[in-house]
């Protein structure tokens, strides 16, 4: 069959992908071409990296849990009361995406500080938040939270309007719409939207290493041990937690791309 | 007692004024009707009603009791659309069932069992009267428009309403369907005696449903009463175009004569370039003038073609006109027909599709025409009109 254009399109578009693709596995499969598994087997048995990793999950955890908490409110009032005030909470709450996760860091350990007023004024009254896990749920939070709201708002972008104002007819209060029907209609996109932050947040490194302080089981969270490992020259031990992390994004990213793939067939 | 009282609501949307002082009186019980073109904020009403939107001045009275300031879920006057809405994470019975989960409701149940009141009905009987019986456990998706829209109507029976909104609930319904609902909808009404307000544009669901209804044009109520009446005698010309009665023709009475209960109208007809006049005589009608200008309207179902092989009998002698078919066009139900006459009055007749068939009519044919003298109705000449007809 001769060629025509359109076949030649369909050959470049499916080289330029697959070539890219193969690429990118490579380059994140690589680390494993450099270990072996009795290596691996072996470095799973050091406890600290199993305290770093625990304490990443411990940490993201609590992340996702105040995510749930404040993201909902604030995606059901930059979906539902459109106007000046949810223009700028919009750009404030996406903000983090733009910024670089280093300066929210800088921001949090600068203004945290106990020369800063502000810093200073949480410290009076006893609470840390430079070098301690509270800390590291603060910067953790600030970069995590936009993934949350923004895919928790999508869904509740896509609910019929006039169905909510009719619900209101029938008796239904406002907290009424939104835990009997708002919500009940976004699980999917809540589920997508927290596994999107718990991947963002254990993920974490640039931030959560300006507030950490490095100091083992209590912030020493998974990626900041992958950067220790690495300055020490302990590459295997690196490799392995590198490893781990990228199975559980690998994990996240198959729950939120599930869900979120549900939230468009259900619209 | 009066159920439902608008007074005095105005309403813009970027300084369009949509509603313009509405007022508009409703009784407990009845089926009413607001009808209007659409997009003349004929559902911007029902949504004031239902506080969904706030009016900018005007008292919404409910039962006796302001309710302005009541926020929508605490006035108990649920809506029905034009799309049934059913939550689709619920099946039926839930999506029937939602009402009663709400506290309000709960305490209303609790309130009129204090009473000793049986107003509440339970899922089941309401979806027996509404024959959707059987489809409990279905999920929006899988039940048809009608039987949705249905549910609809139950999601909205079960919180024991003080009225129903409903808006449009038939536009999207096929003819079959459309039957069917109305037909539940008197039923409801009559039953369960539940007062309905309807806002439509097809005149067919006012005619067919309500007890009253209100004309809505431009941001006002401009006729309002029994549908027969309204549809016989529109108070003005831009109701009498908007209910459909498409032979509106201008003249100057010419003659009262109260004692003989006649008013002589001289129409005036271009002919050319040159007018000349018809008279037609018409039942006497109150506050008119000798000389005034008035417009003619005649509904197209009341002029009445005559029978070639019979005598005329008395009321079709009246106002006779002899004319040729410039066109018939076949509708769902009727046969309608345009008529010129020799004075070059145009006329549209409806008749039904047999009585076209055994009368021999066709295109071209000249026939003679009678409009009955109670048929004509007269109007006052004072507004400006919408429509623009040649006086």
């Amino acid at each position: 069959m001769p060629l025509n254009k359109n076949k030649i399109f369909d050959i470049l578009v499916y080289i330029i992908s697959f070539l890219f693709f193969a690429t990118l596995i490579l380059l994140l499969s690589g680390i494993f071409f450099q270990t072996s598994i009795h290596i691996f087997m072996k470095e799973l048995k050091d406890v600290g990296l199993w305290n770093s990793i625990f304490l990443s999950f411990k940490l993201s955890f609590i992340v996702i849990i105040i995510n749930l908490i404040i993201g909902i409110p604030i995606a059901y009032v930059l979906s539902f009361k459109k106007g000046k005030i949810s223009f700028l909470l919009d750009l404030i709450s996406a903000l983090p995406l733009t910024t670089s996760p280093l300066v929210v860091g800088f921001a949090v350990l600068i203004t945290m500080g106990s020369l800063n007023p502000i810093g200073k004024f949480f410290i009076d009254n006893g609470i840390k938040f430079v070098f301690t896990p509270q800390g590291i749920v603060l910067v953790q939070l600030i970069i995590s939270f936009p993934f949350f709201v923004n895919i928790v708002k999508t869904s509740f972008d896509s609910i019929n309007r006039k169905m909510l104002n009719l619900s209101k007819t029938l008796g239904a209060s406002s907290f009424d719409v939104l835990f009997k029907i708002i919500i009940p209609l976004s699980y999917n996109g809540i589920i997508a939207g927290l596994a999107m932050s718990w991947s963002r947040s254990i993920g974490e490194y640039a931030a959560t290493q300006m507030v950490s302080g490095v100091i083992p089981k209590i912030t020493e969270t998974a990626p900041i041990e992958v950067f220790v490992k690495t300055s020490y020259g302990n590459y295997p031990a690196a490799i392995t937690i590198a490893g781990i992390l990228m199975i559980i994004s690998l994990f996240f990213l198959g729950i939120f791309k599930y869900f979120n793939y549900k939230i468009k067939t259900n619209a | 007692m009066k159920l439902l009282e608008i007074k005095n609501i105005s309403k813009s949307f970027l300084n369009k004024k949509v509603l313009d002082g509405i007022n508009l009186e409703i009784e407990g019980g009845e089926i009413s009707s607001i009808f209007g073109y659409s997009g003349e904020g004929k559902s911007t009403m029902l949504k004031i009603i239902c506080g969904i939107l706030k009016q900018d001045c005007g008292d919404v009275i409910l039962n006796a009791k302001n309710i302005n300031n009541l926020e929508s879920y605490e006035r108990r006057t649920p809506l029905v659309m034009d799309e049934p809405l059913l939550f689709p994470n619920m099946n039926v019975i839930e999506n029937i069932k939602f009402g009663l989960k709400l506290n309000i409701n709960k305490r209303n149940l609790i309130n009129n069992i204090g009473k000793n009141k049986k107003i509440f009905y339970s899922p089941r009987e309401i979806m027996e009267l509404l024959g959707i019986t059987g489809l409990e456990k279905r999920y929006p998706s899988e039940i048809s428009m009608g039987q949705a829209q249905r549910v609809s109507l139950a999601r909205a029976l079960i919180v024991n309403p003080e009225i129903i909104l409903m808006d449009e609930p038939f536009s999207n319904l096929d003819i079959i369907s459309k039957t069917k609902v109305r037909k539940l909808i008197k039923d409801v009404n009559r039953e369960l005696k539940i007062s309905i307000l309807l806002v439509t544009h097809d005149i067919e669901d006012v005619v067919n449903l309500s007890d009253k209804m209100f004309i809505l044009n431009d941001g006002k109520i401009q006729d309002s009463g029994h549908p027969k009446e309204v549809l016989r005698k529109p108070s003005s010309i831009d109701t009498a175009f908007l209910i459909g009665t498409e032979n509106i023709l201008g003249g100057v009475i010419s003659e009262i004569d109260r004692n003989n209960n006649l008013i002589k109208v001289k129409v005036k007809v271009r002919n050319g370039n040159t007018h000349t006049g018809v008279i037609m005589e018409a039942d006497f009608q109150g506050n008119f003038e000798t000389g005034e200008q008035v417009f003619l309207a005649v509904r197209p179902e009341e002029i009445i073609i005559l029978r070639e092989d019979r005598e005329a009998s008395k009321p079709v002698r009246e106002n006779r006109l002899s004319g040729k078919i410039i066109s018939s066009i076949f509708t769902s139900r009727m046969m309608e027909i345009s008529i010129k006459s020799e004075e070059n009055l145009e006329l549209k007749v409806l008749i039904p599709f047999h009585a076209y068939e055994v009368m021999h009519l066709f295109e071209g044919k000249t026939v003679k025409v009678s409009l009955k003298k109670s048929s004509i109705h007269l109007i006052k000449k004072k507004k400006t009109v919408k429509n623009s007809i040649s006086p």
